[in-house]
């Protein structure tokens, strides 16, 4: 009921009726009062005329003759109709109508208004003259008629009255509807919108600019709110696959410190392993060579030598697994996107107080070898930049750049350089000479293998390059490898194996 | 007779080495560190010495170096216990045996052998280095 008494419908009705209800009883009694009294002065006008009439035309009545013609004349007025009592009273003579036996009550006068008495008859009074006669003529006038007249007007007023209400009625319910059901509509809309059901346009048939202007507006806040909701879902979605690119390259760190430890463990226990299987297998193998090839003793030594054999082939398949990462095969690829990949593991690594600033927009030549021996490159320069930088932080720069000056390079050709530099403590010269043999550091036990560098330094050499070093100290230190273009490198690339074996 | 100082600090490996050269008829000497040897060598210059890589103090690499400009006539053969390598390229986790065994050839070592190797790879490895 409220919600009725609320909305649109029910205020614009709610007016109507009490507009209606309040005006149409005062229009009803103004107008009622209006017809009555115009009928009734109508009446009392034709009466007075038509009594005059009567009275004029019995006064043309000679004397002599009034008494037979007076009854006539009355006779005749009572049969029009309009007369329901006629008498003529003439000294102690008195002439009736004979139609009407009506009997007037001795007491009343003339009336002087329209339905003055219950009877509904209007009396009215005349005095004749004929000469020195007198008479007195009363008439009695049926009322009734008038009375059904006035009856029948103000039920004509009654009819119209409520016509024009309902009519105002069904106006206003048109009104409201046209202007409450496209709103309804908007309502809807809006409700739909706000249950998320944002891609449906927004329409309202109306002929009504307000409406129709709204509903406008309205379509614009959807279409808006549709396209902020897109731009956060993209926005979501796009953070989602970067952190799921953030995730994937902490599991691929993750695992390549885990290959990495599984490397340094294997590689450790390896060594140890060796030396134990050196005597083994020299001493089965000398004593195999002093006993007769067909004794038993020939035989329990050669299967000592196939024992130690096994062991060693066992220490090759661990070093082999621990080898399994980004065993890729050697391929000519440009050096950007590999060198940006390691960046990417680099920045994952690294501090906040080590800003890292690469540049590798240079256009350089492509190279020869396998990728992942450059991302074993990039990281282990910039592991040592770090190792650098450590505490007082600094800045880590990587730079890509085209090469092919033979006082650099060390010959000529095409070259593309990997510069990476650090702001970190810088060498002496002294231990500069000595940064790339192996189990060279100049850090605590157990921090650094003393490998990082001659591992750059192998891996650079097998693709045929060289790689160089200046260093301040106190100022930072910078390394810069050169790497041969692919055609070139892969001509060299079978002598750089065959050296190696 | 041709002489041969071994350097090894594993004394297993040094003995078991000197067992199969002095069986296979050479002249053989041990040593567990390489100033031990230098002194060795300065006394009577072998004519070829098998060193490890990895000792304390003076590594396997500088005495390949001191031996190349002090004794360019006595070969060296490195040694050294770790992974495969061989015909593939540097590999990151094969690199330590493989980086310093290849920093031992252009230490001046002619030969590098990897622990453990066989008897016969050690016979032809000293004898591809004697002149006859």
């Amino acid at each position: 009921m409220e919600r009725l008494i609320n909305s649109l419908h029910g205020r614009l009705l709610g007016v109507v009726l009490v507009i209606n209800a309040a005006l149409a009883p005062l229009l009803y009694l103004g107008v009622a009062a209006i017809v009555q009294d115009g009928y009734a002065e109508l009446f009392v006008n034709s009466v007075r005329s038509y009594s005059r009439l009567v009275a004029d035309q019995l006064e043309t009545v000679p004397e002599r003759e009034f008494e037979s013609r007076a009854k006539d004349v009355l006779d005749d007025f009572e049969l029009s109709g309009q007369v329901v009592f006629a008498e003529i009273t003439d000294g102690e003579r008195k002439v009736h109508g004979t139609i009407s036996p009506l009997v007037p009550p001795q007491q009343r006068g003339d009336d002087f208004h329209f339905g003055e008495h219950s009877d509904q008859v209007y009396y009215i009074s005349h005095t004749l003259k004929s000469g020195d006669h007198q008479a007195v003529l009363r008439l009695g006038f049926d009322e009734s008629p008038t009375f059904e007249r006035i009856a029948a007007a103000k039920h004509h007023v009654l009819r119209a009255i409520l016509a024009f209400a309902v009519a105002s009625f069904l106006v206003a319910l048109w009104l409201s509807a046209v202007i409450a059901r496209p709103m309804e509509r908007l309502q809807e809309a809006a409700k739909a919108i706000a249950g998320g059901e944002v891609r449906t346009a927004l329409e309202t048939q109306s002929s009504i600019r307000e409406v129709v202007d709204l509903s406008r507006h309205l379509d614009h806040m959807r279409r808006e709110l549709v396209g902020t909701s897109e731009r956060l879902q993209n926005e979501i979605r796009e953070r989602a696959v970067s952190e799921e690119k953030r995730l994937d390259l902490e599991r691929r760190l993750q695992h390549r410190e885990r290959i990495a430890t599984i490397g340094t463990l294997a590689g450790g226990v390896a060594h140890e392993f060796n030396n134990i299987m050196t005597p083994i297998l020299l001493y089965s193998q000398v004593a195999l060579d002093e006993v007769p090839t067909d004794s038993a003793v020939a035989a329990d030594l050669t299967r000592i030598v196939a024992a130690a054999h096994r062991a060693r082939s066992l220490v090759t398949r661990i070093l082999t697994f621990s080898r399994e990462m980004d065993s890729q095969q050697s391929a000519v690829f440009a050096l950007a996107p590999t060198v940006e990949e390691a960046v990417a593991l680099v920045r994952a690594i690294m501090p906040a107080n080590i800003e890292i600033v690469v540049d590798a927009r240079a256009d350089t030549v492509p190279v020869f070898g396998d990728p992942s021996l450059v991302h074993q490159i990039v990281l282990n320069l910039c592991t040592n930049a770090y190792q650098a930088m450590r505490g007082s932080g600094g800045r880590l720069g990587l730079r890509l750049a085209a090469s092919a000056d033979p006082a650099r390079t060390g010959r000529a050709g095409d070259f593309a350089l990997l510069e990476v530099s650090d702001t970190g403590h810088g060498m002496e010269p002294a231990v500069m000479a000595h940064i790339f043999e192996p189990f060279f550091t100049t850090r605590e036990v157990g921090e650094g293998t003393g490998l990082g560098l001659s591992v750059v330094h192998g891996i650079v050499s097998t693709m045929g390059g060289s790689i160089t070093v200046e260093s301040t100290p106190g100022v930072g230190t910078t390394f810069c490898v050169f790497l041969p273009g692919a055609p070139e490198q892969s001509q060299q690339q079978p002598s750089a194996a065959q050296d190696v074996a | 007779m041709a002489s041969i100082l071994v350097v090894d600090d594993e004394v297993e490996v040094g003995e078991a080495i000197r067992r199969v050269l002095t069986q296979a008829g050479f002249s053989c000497a041990v040593v567990t560190n390489a100033e031990a040897g230098l002194r060795a060598i300065d006394e009577n210059p072998p004519d070829i010495v098998v060193t490890d890589v990895i000792m304390p103090k003076i590594h396997g690499l500088e005495l390949c170096k001191i031996l190349r400009s002090r004794y360019p006539r006595v070969r060296v053969i490195a040694i050294s216990g770790g992974g495969s390598f061989g015909a593939q390229a540097y590999k990151p986790d094969a690199i330590s045996t493989h980086a310093y065994l290849a920093a031992a050839r252009e230490a001046g070592a002619q030969e590098i052998l990897t622990k453990p190797f066989d008897l016969s790879d050690l016979l032809a490895a000293v004898r591809r280095q004697l002149p006859n």
